[in-house]
This record gives C-alpha cells, structure tokens and sequence, in this order.
C-alpha cells in the first residue's frame, strides 16, 4: 500500500511538474515579449535606471509572494501580508527613528512582527480550523490597527541611504562610488527563492506541506500532524511578510499607517501567474518569482507607453483571469 | 485540546495588550490636556479677575499626528494670551468618523462657550452640530472646518486657503527659475503636477490653484499654455485647452493611492525629454518624488536639472530642500491656525462678529527654512 502511494505520487509529481515546467516557459517567454515592446515602444524605457525601478520595485512583492506561496499551496491564502509588510515596516521603522534604536533593531522588531502575524495566522487557521480566508482577513484588520496605534498614525520613515544609518538600503540598492545603482537586493531574492525551494521540495515539511494540499484528509490519516504543518506554511508566510516590509521600507521614503491594502493582491496573483494552484497541491517558488517580474514589468512599463495606472490595474485583471483559468483547465485535465 | 486552550489564550492575550495600549494612550492624552488646563487655569486666575473664564471644546481630525500637535501648540498659547480654557481632543486616526462624533457629543454636553471643529464626514456630525446649534454654542470649523454645513450652523472657519497656498508654489516656481526656462525655451516645455487623488477638496484645490495660476504667469509673458492628463483637474482649471502650446501642464493622479504608483508616475514625467518642472501638492506626492527621482537624479538646481516643489514637510521633504534637490516647499501655518481658531472661538463666545480667516502658508527653501517663523511649522 505504502509504495504504491508512493508510485502514484511520484507519477503525478512528474506530470505536475512538466505542466508546470511549460507553465514557467510560457511566462518566461511573457517577460521577454513584454520587455521587448516597452523597449521598441518607448525610448526612455530602454535605459539602465529603468531596470535598476523594475527591481526596485518588485523586492517587496517577491519576498511576500515566496511566503504566500505556502499558504497557497496548503490550499488556504494570506489576506493579511500586504497591510501586515507595511506594519512591519512601520514598527521597525518607529524604534529606529523615535525610539533611538540601531537599524539592527529595527530589523529585528520587523521580523519578529512578521512571525507574531505568522503566528497569530497559524493559530486560527491551522489550530482553530477557521476558514483561511476569513481568519487572514482578520489579522489583516488587526495588523491595520496595531501599526496606526503603535506608531501614532504618524508615517515613518527609514533611515535614507548614504545616511550612518542607512546601510541596511545598500542591501537592496548599492551605490558605487562612481554613482553607479546597482541593484543587489536580486541577490537576496535569488538566495531566499533557492532555500525556499530546496525547503518545499527537498525536506519532509516541505513535502507534507504539498501534501496538505492535494488531500488534507489523506495526510492526516497517514500519520502526519497536519496542524504542525499547515501552521508552518504561515509562519513561513509571516516570516517572509517581516522580510518584505524592510524591504518596502528601503525602497520607499517613507511607510504610512493605514496603507498596505491591495497590496497582497499583487504577491498573489504572481504566484498564481508563476503556476502556484489555488486549490492547493502544487506551485514552485521560481515560478512565482517569474509571476513577480510579469507583474513589476506591468507596473512599471506601462505608464512608459502613455497608459496610466488604471489601465495597469486592467491588465493585470486580465491576466490574472487568464492564469487562474489556465490553472482551471490543469485540473480538470487531471480528471 | 491544548494547543486549542493555548491558541485562545494568546489571543486573549493580545487582545489584553491592545487594550493596554489603548489605555495608556488616553490616559498620557488626558494627563497632556489636563496639565494644559491646569497650567491656563492658573495664568487666568492671576491675569482676569472680573470675567469668567470661558471654555472652549476644541475636536480636531487626529490628535496624534504631528501636524496637530502644532495646531495644539498654537491653540495653547493664544489660550494662555488671552485666558481662557481649552480642552483639545481628537480620535485615533483620520479614519474613525464614528469615534469623532462622540467626541463632538461629548464636547456638547461640556456646555463650552464655544466649541472650534474640523469634521472627518459632516453628514456624520450633522444632529450634533443641531443639538449645538438649540442650546446656543457656537461652532467655529478649523483646518479643513465643516465643508456643506447647514447655512449658518458654523459662525467662520481658520484655515489655510489651499488655492492660494498652490497659487504662491506658482508664483514662487516662476522667480526660482521656471520663469527663466519658459522664456528662453525654443521648444515646447513640460511642468509636471503630481496629485495624490482628484477626490479631496484640499488636493484639488491645490493642484488648481498652481494650475491657474501658472498659465496666467506664463501668459503674461507672452506665451500660450494648455493642461494635459487627468479629467478632473483638465476641465476645471481655467485654462483653455490649445494644441502646440509653448508650456504644457500635465497633471497625473495615481489609480491607487500608494507610494509604488507615485513614484512611477514621477518616473513617468521625469523621462519625457521637455520636461522643467514637477510641483507635488501634498507630503504623499513629495515622498514620491524623491522615490521616483532615486534612479534618475535628475531633480536640483543645476541648468540640466528639473526643478522640483513639493508642498508641507516631513523628514524626507525637508531634507530634499535642504540639499537643494527640490526649490522649495509650500508649508501650511499649523501654529497660526490654532492660535486664530480659538481667537476667533472667543469673539463668538462673547457675541463679536465673526468671518473667515485665512490662515495662510509659506515658502521656504533651503536658506528660509531654519528662520523661526518658518521652523515651527515645519514637522519630521
């Protein structure tokens, strides 16, 4: 019984993982087109500082979407990272500038709220069973609350670049001495994708937590404490929502309570575009990074060709519609 | 069974710390405001003799932010001036209609000589400002004030006039250099307005009076000027719209307010090859356009750079002046306003007429902005 069980899974996990191979091609293929026609379309689109915005701003979304990544592969979702990054940011932020704190603090204080998100999340929906939609949605009206409170709903800003304090930016943006951007906070993104990888594919946590996915039910009859398991993927999740607030807080000037709303929609919909299912089961962390640079390349090159952000917002609809439906037809093949 | 025993333990917990939280923060706004009282009580005591010392309710938008605590600042001194009680309150954030009203509510049954009001939704505070109206207190609105009150329900308003204080970014852009560049330009040239939201009266105002009053200067000197980008702001400035004109004013409002938006809007303007100038109309947009202008560097004083003006303070914005990356910045007079709110909350009490004031802004540069009279309403 054990092995066949085994057989299957390995059987399906190699059907899973050609489709989702073509899946990453096709997105691949979607970056380079899309690169393509910004830099014929408009001139000053094919200039370095261009390149330098595009990661500038998809740090913050790459981060949240490798951790939301486990919450959907569990089959639930995390509702409250994008207003849970910027309380991150914010109470970081605050005990740097008001409390008198070195950045290392603040980075601590960051990551320790991500994980008490995590933690809180893990709680309600893996321990209490709530339905992840509704338990994420409310952490994210408390994560909401807690920053405007802690920070006295006064916006707070990191220390700037090339200030004593600010070493912690050159970790995502390093200027050289000649002036030169470079932006070396792709490297973090690569590092933390390749874990985050090798710990959802090559580790029993990993794995179980796949298999949580594709049938809870399963998983808990044969042994696993799916609790422990479900609970991590949000931990991870929150773990990475701390990581992605520092690096909003390095990327913009300044982080305002109350904002952060909306935001989690675009971590999301790059996985989802990376391949991530929304039924749980199956999704890769590279292909949710391909998902991010689909997105970011949206965001910033389409004001480039005269579209303002409305527009962006319609695409991306669009496209979202496309990948989630494209997921759609994956499984009903499977059937 | 445990772990679910736990799980409702760590939230009771957290809920017990946000209401901790909570607690203590009211407690250190009570302790702040009694203190106040007490020291104005005080000074009254010793100063008036014959009159009886008037209260005045004050419910302002957010008591927390710093941009209020100038308000206070100011409100405070003149209350010490001229002797009289102030209770100056406000709710958690600029959010929290609900929780204003109460405290509107509250500040009624004070039965204060007057009561001095900057509303977050006037429709929320309408049976209020009834209630206020029949027991006879009058009502002063301050900072954005009482917008569509009833006819005669608020008595004045102490603010700034955001169309005047976009009028003087104009004007003060056009002496600092963007005058120069109109007139000596061979081609089209580009100003840029970024605006938060084409939605709230301020920002609109704001964003028109720069518009206006731009094209005016322009046109005195001889050349023709259009507006370009979002609808709101194209159809109700004053400007007409002409093709090939020599200054083109393009206004773009973000889908969403967020920071990414902005900044890439800035980015927008900042790479369209004729452009001279962008003007911020808020602390949102000035932020953006530091992140924006982070890759290109292109904002500064230099001949080849682009002028930027940005519009109230914070950290980043007075630090972008400072360095001479933006011109200049329009700030409001936050000190001035709650010194003129509870001035003219007195004439009322005491049955003086009493009409709207203007509370005024200013400009300041990187020379200007260490000069006191600017200073304090400067804030991080």
């Amino acid at each position: 019984m054990g092995t066949n069980n085994n057989k299957t899974n390995a059987a399906k996990r190699g059907i899973f993982t050609s489709a989702g191979a073509t899946q990453k091609i096709v997105v691949i293929l979607v970056i380079v087109a899309l690169a393509v026609f910004f830099s014929v379309m408009s001139k000053p689109f094919r200039q370095y500082a261009t390149l330098v915005s595009i990661f500038d701003y998809s740090y913050y979304i790459s981060f949240m979407a490798i951790g939301v990544t486990f919450a959907l592969i569990t089959g639930g979702v995390d509702l409250s990272i994008g207003t849970g990054m910027i309380t991150c940011g914010l109470v970081g932020g605050y005990v740097i500038a008001h409390k008198a704190m070195p950045v290392g603090v603040g980075i601590l204080v960051a990551l320790v709220i991500g994980l008490l998100f995590g933690l809180i999340n893990a709680m309600t929906v893996a321990v209490m069973e709530l339905p992840p939609f509704i338990a994420t949605l409310c952490s994210m009206m408390l994560a909401r609350g807690i920053g405007s409170i802690l920070t006295g709903a006064l916006s707070v800003t990191w220390p700037p670049a090339g200030s004593e304090q600010g070493w912690v930016r050159s970790f995502f943006k390093y200027k050289t001495e000649g002036g030169l951007l470079i932006p070396v906070g792709f490297l973090l993104v690569i590092i933390a994708v390749i874990v985050m990888s090798l710990i959802l594919n090559h580790t029993r946590p990993g794995r179980y937590i796949i298999a949580i996915g594709s049938n809870k039910e399963a998983t808990r009859l044969s042994g696993i404490k799916v609790r422990k398991y479900q609970g991590l993927a949000y931990l991870i999740c929150g773990l990475f929502t701390g990581i992605a607030g520092i690096a909003y807080s390095c990327t913009f000037q300044a982080v305002a309570p109350g904002s952060g709303a909306g935001l989690e929609l675009d971590a999301i919909a790059g996985a989802i575009i990376g391949g991530t299912s929304m039924n749980g089961g199956y999704g890769t962390i590279t292909g949710t990074l391909l998902g991010v640079y689909v997105m970011s390349l949206l965001k910033t090159g389409l004001p480039y060709i005269g579209l303002q952000s409305n527009w962006q917002q319609i695409v991306t609809g669009i496209i979202l519609i496309i990948a989630v439906l494209v997921d759609v037809l994956k499984n009903t093949k499977g059937k | 069974m445990k772990k679910k025993l736990l799980s409702y333990i760590l939230c009771a917990a957290l809920v017990g710390v946000l209401f901790a939280g909570c607690g203590k923060k009211e407690e250190s706004a009570t302790e702040e405001t009694t203190e106040t009282t007490e020291t104005t009580t005080e000074e009254t005591t010793e100063t008036t003799t014959d009159t009886e010392v008037l209260n005045i309710e004050i419910v302002s938008k957010g008591f927390q932010h710093q941009y209020w605590q100038a308000v206070l600042k100011g409100a405070q001194q003149k209350a010490e001036e001229l002797g009289v009680k102030i209770n100056f309150v406000g709710p958690n954030s600029e959010s929290d209609i609900a929780d204003q009203v109460q405290m509107l509510n509250s500040a009624i049954n004070a039965k204060p000589a007057a009561i001095a009001l900057a509303a977050l939704d006037t429709s929320a505070c309408l049976d209020a400002i009834t209630t206020a109206q029949a027991a006879g207190i009058p009502i002063i609105g301050f900072d954005s004030g009482v917008p569509d009150a009833p006819e005669g329900a608020v008595l004045a308003n102490a603010s700034t006039d955001n169309y005047a204080a976009g009028e003087l970014a104009a004007e003060e852009g056009y002496k600092a250099g963007i005058g120069d560049r109109v007139k000596n330009a061979t081609g089209t040239v580009r100003i840029g307005v970024l605006s938060q939201d084409a939605t709230s009266e301020s920002i609109i105002n704001r964003g028109l009076g720069f518009i206006d009053k731009m094209a005016e200067l322009v046109t005195a000197d001889g050349k023709t000027v259009t507006v370009e980008g979002n609808d709101k702001f194209v159809s109700d400035s004053k400007v007409e719209k002409t093709s090939g004109a020599d200054v083109v004013i393009e206004v773009l409002v973000p889908a969403q307010v967020t920071s990414e938006l902005s900044s890439i809007d800035c980015q927008t303007l900042l790479n369209k090859s004729d452009l001279i100038a962008v003007y911020g109309s808020n602390q949102h947009s000035g932020e953006a356009m530091v992140t924006g202008d982070e890759n290109l560097g292109k904002f500064g004083i230099g001949d080849d750079k682009i002028l930027g003006i940005a519009f109230d303070s914070g950290a980043v914005i007075k630090q972008a002046v400072k360095d001479q990356k933006f011109i200049g910045a329009i700030t409001q007079a936050p000190v001035a306003m709650g010194e003129v709110t509870v001035e003219l909350c007195v004439k009322a009490a005491k049955g003086e007429a009493v009409s709207d004031v203007d509370t005024g802004c200013q400009w300041y540069t990187s020379e200007t902005m260490d000069n006191p009279e600017i200073a304090q309403n400067l804030y991080d």
